[in-house]
């Protein structure tokens, strides 16, 4: 049976305003695994991941962390936020400081860790993120992508045992996300955080996704592995979204020219092996 | 952006702001208690060689961060200077205006002389801190001198989102121009009202989203972080009396020699 890192059930949230921001939630993130959320704008993403951090309470629902239901208390909001550790879209609304070890260095010093532990870990986590290099630069002097990875490495610090990212792509260029992303395999492997992700940049979502979930209006429509979704486009458009690209073309190929293609296949890696099965089968039939 | 630019570049950036506080405030307390001339000019030919020679800051931007200040003084300086004398007094410029002579005395002229040259004392013992210290390690040490935290988190946070608002400032003026909203004054006017009043809505939301993100991190209350290791700041505080005994030397040799 697989191990859950962190799992919610029946999650309600409403704002002050009367919106139900989420709407009796199921989600679960595998341990060690990435889990993707997809969602368009306003689907509910970020008041999931303030929820599963602590930061906002749900009014209805559990959150079991591990296998533990959390419990609202001092104590058990601080394990939650220990543990948990987000990556807000906008980098600028993380880092405080114009300093970049000391911003760094903020969660490390907030869970009362010893001065010289907290340095330990400032460093280690910018190795690991590749940030060594800005130490001496100013917050603002840094570009989108080094403020994201200043970011990450600000909850590295923590050591969390899961890490959510908001949107960990949107703004970047395409050397930036590829960076990014194996950044975050590299965390999930190496170090054996468990990582969820929101996206709405469905080509990354095969790739680097070992789980999927729908979410829309506040309400999981779907879930599965990347390919498990990929066979159903309808319910991706329904809920504004689309397939990657790479799917869409096979989509395109099986339906209108009657080519044998399989439903899921939705990478380049996937779409080539593919094509040369197709074309052994021909080479076959014409032999 | 102004001095912090030059800061991050300086040769003494890692070392101990603490230090290199305790010596600006040190050279500039002694600075403005010396009367006199020389005191003011041998502190800033001083503080001026140890920014240049020691903390690698280009002259001719040392000169230019001078001349900033220069303007205000000598207007300043040209209401103290300038009175109603009786008339008959020998001055060395004036005019006779009702009965009474409107001009520089030569007393006058020797009070004016020694308030320029001592704020310019004063301002280079500031900028030797500013042109070598980023803002972030003056308020690090600041903190370590026990101002309080409210006031130092105040600064860290304001001096951090100064340029992010700045940014969004620059953003939405931009977007404004290229929809022709600065053509004429009072399309001009509008537009920058409309610019005020979406900065500050930003800055309003953007508290509440920097709030949330701070709390994810275990925020409790108080901004606490580590700052990276610094050099020691010995040699800055070794180099605190010797100055200010140049000083004091200046401040004697003048009042014996002139006095």
């Amino acid at each position: 049976m697989a191990e859950y890192a962190i799992e919610a059930r029946d999650l309600v949230y409403t704002y002050e305003d009367g919106t139900r921001a989420l709407d009796g939630i199921c989600f679960r993130a595998e341990a060690g695994k990435i889990t993707g959320i997809l969602g368009s704008n306003g689907a509910g993403k970020s008041t999931l991941f303030l929820n599963l951090n602590g930061v906002r309470t749900p009014h209805a629902g559990q959150i079991l962390l591990a296998g533990e239901p959390v419990t609202y208390n001092k104590q058990g909001i601080q394990r939650l936020r220990r543990e948990v550790g987000i990556v807000f879209q906008d980098p600028d609304n993380q880092l405080f400081s114009a300093d970049v070890y000391r911003d760094i260095s903020f969660g490390a010093v907030n869970l009362g860790l010893p001065a010289e532990e907290v340095r330990r870990r400032v460093e280690w986590a910018m190795e690991k993120t590749g940030t060594a290099s800005l130490r001496e630069k100013p917050t603002h002097a840094l570009s989108y992508g080094q403020k994201k990875r200043v970011a990450i490495a600000g909850v590295l610090v923590m050591e969390p045992r899961i890490i959510i990212l908001d949107e960990p792509t949107a703004g970047l260029d395409p050397q930036g996300v590829s960076d990014i992303m194996h950044l975050l395999t590299h965390i999930r492997d190496q170090m054996g955080i468990s990582i969820i992700v929101s996206t709405h940049d469905m080509d990354i979502v095969p790739l680097y996704c070992d789980y999927t979930y729908l979410l829309c209006g506040g309400e999981m429509k779907a879930a599965g592995t990347p390919e498990e979704l990929f066979s159903h486009p309808e319910i991706l458009r329904e809920n504004h979204l689309r397939l990657p690209r790479i799917a869409h073309l096979m989509e395109i190929l099986r339906d209108k020219d009657g080519l044998d293609t399989e439903v899921w296949v939705s990478t380049i890696a996937q779409a080539r092996r593919e094509i040369k099965r197709m074309m052994e089968q021909n080479k076959d039939t014409a032999g | 952006m102004g001095t912090d630019r030059y800061a991050y570049a300086s040769r003494l950036r890692r070392m101990d702001p603490t230090a290199k506080i305790l010596f600006s405030a040190f050279v500039l307390g002694v600075c403005l208690c010396c009367p006199g001339i020389a005191p003011g000019l041998i502190t800033l030919a001083l503080m001026g060689l140890l920014s240049v020679r020691w903390g690698g800051v280009p002259g001719r931007i040392f000169v230019r961060f001078l001349r900033i200040p220069l303007a205000f003084l000598l207007l300043g300086c040209l209401t103290i200077v300038v009175e109603a004398h009786a008339p008959g007094t020998a001055v060395l410029a004036g005019v006779r205006l009702g009965g009474r002579v409107w001009g520089i005395s030569p007393a006058g002229a020797y009070r004016g002389l020694c308030i320029v040259v001592k704020s310019l004392g004063a301002i280079s013992a500031m900028y030797f801190l500013a042109l070598n210290t980023p803002m972030t390690d003056v308020t690090l040490g600041l903190r370590r001198l026990k101002v309080p935290g409210l006031m130092i988190e105040l600064m860290d946070l304001i001096y951090r989102f100064i340029f992010v608002l700045w940014e969004t400032a620059a953003n939405i003026r931009t977007a404004q121009e290229s929809r022709l909203g600065y053509t004429g004054f009072r399309r001009s006017i509008a537009s920058l009202g409309s610019l005020s009043s979406m900065v500050f809505l930003r800055a309003w939301n953007k508290a509440d989203a920097i709030y949330s993100a701070l709390e994810s991190r275990g925020y409790t209350g108080a901004l606490n972080t580590v700052a990276g290791n610094y050099q020691s700041g010995r040699l800055c505080l070794l180099l605190a009396p010797a100055v200010g005994c140049a000083q004091l030397l200046c401040c004697w040799l003048e009042v014996r020699c002139f006095g």
